[in-house]
């Protein structure tokens, strides 16, 4: 069709392409989906599950009625455990119902954990919050169950009744919903059911086959929120589970630190000792078989060994100093500022500070902060060839953010390749574990510019 | 001091300046000290190439340190039980040190690194050992006889003759004993008799007996 040409009378409808195309696919789906297997699985997963919910219902009227009923006596209390402990079996046949027919995955609830011994599992089975929840699934699946069989499955019935009739001569037809209603109308033009009847159930019966998909799509999808709901984890336990992973990942890390302070004290310390007192004895055995008019050669060596074992003692001082710094900095008692200024102190690259904070942070994150600054000076002073630092710590509301930049040569990353930036990937680890951040801007040449946020409380 | 001339020592230990503090005070000593390696496959080495009289091992050593030397020192006992191997760490643990004496106790030692500090008793434990006697840490002794599983063979010992057996664990001859407890020796040589009557223990040689109190006594 040529393009008509403006101001030649007609009355010019432009419909975008793309609004045709939608038009086009949405005729196209309407039609096919009748004949999709995934309609044909929803009415399948329908008919399945309300079967099931039927069992469930059956389930939790018997056992929990009798249950109650018998709860003066114990076997009561047993009854209605059993029965809890079924739901929790129901909502698994429920789960792998929707991932088969519908695939639809519920995550399985956390599994059931009993304490030990009878009346644990008892307190146990009672205290099931997965249980509860599946008799509440089941409980609302009975209203969305009859919702569902006169809003969608009598829909599906009525446009196979209807598409059959022709063939069955307008039997079965029934003398309920609109199929029903269409047919007695058109009885009402004669003794038997005239031509045009026929017609219109069939026509009416093609039509509503294709609604029948739609209206069951809809019950389906308020069945499966209902199942995200109800069968699955509940936000409480997964709560529970991230807290649990974190506070796991935290005992590691504190087993991890204090391994590494054994280490340090067994290499470091505890073998200096051993070895001045090793010295010392040596020097008292000497004294001891000491004579009176002995050589000088022994005096001597005796001196030696007191002054070796002189210079272990300062040694191990200074060890132990570094040590137990690194355990905890005396200088952070006295808050953050003096804490950050004697490290920048320390730092073999001039490093400028600024500290401006309001409230103390809580120990916990004044640790973290210090040990951050403490790295990255490091990482500086080791890596970075630089000639001046900066290092700023700031507090923004709930927040605290230090930043640590130089002048150096650049190209420090966070990834775990290579070992000059492992110390940055463990930093990050470390920040992470209490919801905070690690960034890291370093291009090649430099500056590098690390920001480390923090929340004051964790 | 001359006994000790003969003698050859290996030295296993992973801290330098242990190691150098260990070979210059046996060397001041007069022992000869023929290898000093920081870790286990140096110890093998230099085991084969010295053919020494007694090691001396560190437990903790590279790369995992946790218990090479306690597993090098095992794997020497069965391979070369000629050698007497002392055994040094900063730490006693029972197992170790069960482990250890699971092949007999003599020729066998183990002692905190802290004793070195008492040079005489370190070379008096290191000339045992070379010579196949015992030489045990008082702390390895209290600890095994606190993880003793058979305590009922040693129910019987009055808690005197308990003290004589530790000390004989320690591998302290009569007359030590009899200074370390203050009585005279002939009252150590009949708590020994005792302790051998109430453990049962056959008459054969006295040595013989007292290794095996020692090990009746540690293994319970």
């Amino acid at each position: 069709m040529s393009e008509p040409e403006a101001g030649d009378g007609w009355v010019q409808v432009r419909i975008p392409p793309e609004r045709t195309d939608q038009a086009k696919r949405f005729v196209r789906t309407v039609l096919r989906e009748p004949f999709q297997s995934r309609s044909w699985a929803e009415l399948g997963y329908f008919l399945a599950s309300a079967v099931l919910t039927c069992v469930a219902l059956v389930a939790i009227v018997a056992l929990g009625g009798a249950g109650i009923f018998l709860s003066v006596v114990f076997l009561g209390v047993i009854l209605l455990a059993c029965g809890l402990r079924a739901t929790r079996g129901l909502g698994a046949w429920q789960r792998t119902l929707a991932s088969r027919l519908l695939r639809e995955d519920v995550t399985d609830p956390e599994p059931f954990r009993p304490r030990p011994g009878f009346f644990g599992w008892l307190r146990s089975a009672f205290g099931d919050r997965a249980a509860w929840r599946g008799v509440a699934y089941f409980l609302a699946k009975v209203p969305l169950t009859i919702f569902g069989v006169w809003f969608a499955l009598s829909v599906w019935l009525e446009a196979l009744l209807g598409i059959v009739s022709p063939f069955t001569g307008g039997h079965g037809v029934g003398r309920f919903g609109f199929l029903g209603w269409l047919a007695d109308a058109g009885s009402g033009n004669g003794p038997d059911t005239g031509f045009g009847t026929h017609v219109a159930v069939f026509l009416a019966g093609v039509l509503l086959l294709f609604v029948a998909p739609w209206t069951m799509r809809l019950v389906v999808y308020l069945d499966r929120q209902l199942m995200q709901l109800l069968l699955g984890p509940d936000a409480a336990a997964s709560r529970v589970r991230t807290l649990e992973a974190s506070r796991a990942k935290t005992l590691d890390a504190a087993a991890e630190t204090l391994q590494r302070i054994e280490r340090n004290l067994h290499d470091g310390t505890q073998a200096q000792l051993v070895a001045l007192a090793m010295r010392l004895g040596q020097a008292k055995d000497k004294l001891d078989h000491l004579d009176v008019a002995d050589d000088p050669a022994d005096l001597d060596a005796i001196r030696k060994l007191v002054d070796d074992a002189h210079r272990g003692a300062k040694e191990a001082i200074t060890d132990l100093r570094d040590l137990a710094r690194g355990i905890h900095p005396p200088a952070l008692d006295t808050g953050l500022e003096n804490a950050l200024a004697t490290l920048a102190a320390r730092s073999p690259v001039p490093t400028e500070v600024t500290v401006v904070i309001q409230s103390r942070p809580s120990p916990a994150i004044e640790a973290i902060c210090y040990f951050c600054a403490a790295e990255l000076l490091a990482n500086v002073a080791q890596h970075a060839q630089a000639s001046r630092a900066s290092l700023t710590c700031a507090q923004h509301g709930h927040w605290l953010r230090i930043v640590v930049r130089d002048d150096g040569r650049g190209g420090a990353s966070v990834n775990r390749v290579g070992s000059s930036s492992s110390g940055l990937a463990g930093l990050a680890d470390r920040v992470a574990a209490v919801d905070g951040h690690l960034t890291v801007a370093s291009p090649a040449g430099g500056p590098t510019i690390v920001t480390v946020d923090l929340p004051t409380h964790a | 001091m001359a006994a000790a001339d003969a003698l050859r020592v290996v030295i296993a230990e992973d801290s330098a300046i242990l190691r150098d503090g260990l070979v210059q005070l046996l060397t001041d000593r007069g022992f000869a000290v023929v290898g000093a390696v920081g870790d286990a496959v140096g110890l093998e080495r230099a085991v084969a190439d010295a053919s020494p009289d007694v090691a001396v091992v560190d437990i903790r050593m590279p790369p995992t340190f946790t218990d090479e030397g306690l597993r090098a020192a095992i794997a020497l006992r069965r391979e070369r039980p000629e050698v007497g191997i002392l055994v040094f760490s900063q730490y006693v643990e029972t197992r170790y040190a069960a482990d250890l004496l699971a092949g007999g106790a003599a020729g066998i030692g183990y002692l905190l690194k802290d004793r070195v500090a008492d040079v005489a008793d370190f070379a008096d434990a290191l000339v045992r050992v070379a010579s196949g006697g015992t030489a045990l840490d008082p702390e390895v002794v209290t600890q095994l006889m606190g993880a003793s599983r058979r305590t009922d063979a040693l129910a019987g010992l009055s808690s005197r003759e308990r003290q004589v057996l530790a000390l004989m664990a320690e591998g302290r001859t009569n007359s030590a004993i009899a200074t370390a407890l203050v009585i005279s020796e002939g009252a150590v040589e009949k708590h020994v008799a005792n302790i051998f009557s109430k453990l049962d223990l056959p008459a054969t040689s006295t040595d013989h007996r007292r290794v095996l109190a020692v090990l009746r006594y540690l293994e319970g």
